[in-house]
């Protein structure tokens, strides 16, 4: 059993790290409820058309056609990446003004993946109208600020973890007196909401604790992606170094370079085609971002590298043990992998979250007093 | 171990295992994987409840 000095440590430690980080993760809270439903919400709010009805075996069209279509549109324009959605039949051809540009300038050409027929041309995300989710999602994830804002985010789910563990070694101490679940209703206000806190922060630890550190690792994907483009992607790009990059018109087809990957790796989906030229990829090559098909390894991407001279397959890139946490890590914080069913239960446990946070902010409140009563008890209880 | 320590966590840890399941199994699983995860994943919610009201 810890000593009373070890609990008041514990207490300090508990208090501030909470008082700290609590208003932000209220509204990490809040705008992550409307996020567990992003995919359901944005079908709901979209005003796109359905999909042609067609066979389910139609075969995919060419991806060198949408691109045509796209380039003719644009002809001043270069094509960033591709991205063929495994989910729905539809193709985002993404372009941008030059390599140089600025990300926001990215637009995307929507076609339908098995006609090659142009469905939408949508334009820079700036030139676009805030939707909801996406109004969501920039205060979850970086309070419009980038990364300083997903940095800044980051330190606070940090300091939640810290205050969830120090909560829980809180937790012995203060029970030993008390059955599981007991709430002293008849007693103080104080009494019953602390017994709350206790009770719904026990139950939901787990929960709390795995979508805090996941939280953490979710802020921390820039970097790391900066890492391993640092290190392991110029590694690879080393032998070509000084080598003249292919130009359009010596590259081969992006078509070519999807039945390549997906030739070489069977089991395997592709889900996007990164262009020579554009920063996330490679000068020489195609790079295309691939998936496994079983529920886990549906949530791990490995990059192949194809040569966009012969079109032929250079690489099956390893990815780094960090960058597979993190894709781990995704699902596990989003609560988007079982269905709707846990999607909801990924609500409920978000709203006894909120409600431990609001009933420690009462506590804080209502410390002098708790604080004393807590020590007064466990002084009389150790000796 | 003394019996204080096993009469406050041993709830604790039981739903703390029950709720690892539960994160697991959807992720390693599908099929009937998906509905004990579900099930799993209701328990520590249920004892909320249940605790609430009772």
């Amino acid at each position: 059993m810890p000593v009373p000095i070890n609990i008041k440590r514990w207490f300090w430690v508990h208090r501030w790290t909470s008082l700290i980080c609590t208003l932000f993760l209220l509204m990490l809270c809040l705008t992550g409820l409307p996020l567990i439903f992003e995919e359901e919400l944005d079908q709901w709010l979209s005003k796109n058309p359905p999909y042609a009805s067609l066979p389910k075996d139609t075969p995919m069209a060419s991806l060198d056609d949408m691109v045509h279509i796209a380039r003719q549109r644009y002809p001043s324009h270069v094509v960033s990446f591709v991205f063929v959605d495994d989910d729905e039949p539809q193709v985002r051809v993404n372009m941008l003004p030059n390599y140089d540009a600025a990300p926001n300038l990215s637009h995307s050409l929507q076609f339908d993946a098995r006609t090659a027929r142009l469905l939408k041309d949508e334009p820079p995300i700036t030139q676009q109208s805030q939707t909801f989710t996406g109004l969501m999602l920039s205060l979850h994830r970086d309070l419009f600020m980038d990364l300083p804002g997903e940095l800044f985010l980051g330190f606070m789910g940090l300091l939640f973890v810290f205050s969830i563990i120090s909560g829980i070694l809180l937790y012995g101490p203060y029970m030993k007196k008390l059955k599981f679940g007991a709430i002293r209703k008849d007693r103080s206000r104080r009494l019953k909401w602390l017994d709350l806190h206790n009770l719904l922060g026990i139950v939901t630890m787990v929960w709390l604790l795995v979508i805090g550190i996941t939280g953490v690792f979710n802020e921390l994907s820039t970097p790391l992606f900066g890492i391993w483009q640092q290190t392991d992607v110029k590694k690879m790009l080393q032998p070509y170094q000084g080598k003249r990059a292919p130009a359009p018109d010596e590259q081969s087809s992006p078509q070519t370079a999807f039945e390549t990957a997906q030739k070489a790796l069977p089991g395997m989906t592709v889900t996007s085609v990164v262009f020579p030229g554009f920063k996330f990829g490679s000068p020489y090559h195609y790079l295309l971002w691939t998936k496994g098909n079983t529920p886990l390894t549906s949530r791990l991407f490995s990059p192949v590298l194809v040569d966009a001279r012969s079109g032929e397959l250079s690489t099956v890139v390893k990815m780094p043990w960090y960058l597979r946490s993190l894709e781990v890590a995704r699902p596990l914080h989003f609560g988007d992998y079982g269905g709707t069913p846990l999607k909801i239960i990924w609500a409920l446990f978000d709203l006894a979250a909120i409600f431990v946070l609001i009933s420690g902010i009462y506590l804080w409140f209502a410390r002098r007093k708790s604080q004393e009563a807590y020590f007064l008890r466990t002084d009389t209880l150790s000796t | 171990m003394n019996k204080h320590f096993i009469n406050v966590w041993a709830i604790p840890v039981a739903i703390a295992f029950v709720t690892i399941f539960g994160l697991l199994s959807s992720l390693l699983g599908t099929g009937i994987w998906h509905i004990l995860s579900w099930i799993a994943m209701v328990i520590p919610l249920a004892i909320i409840l249940r605790k609430i009201k009772g």
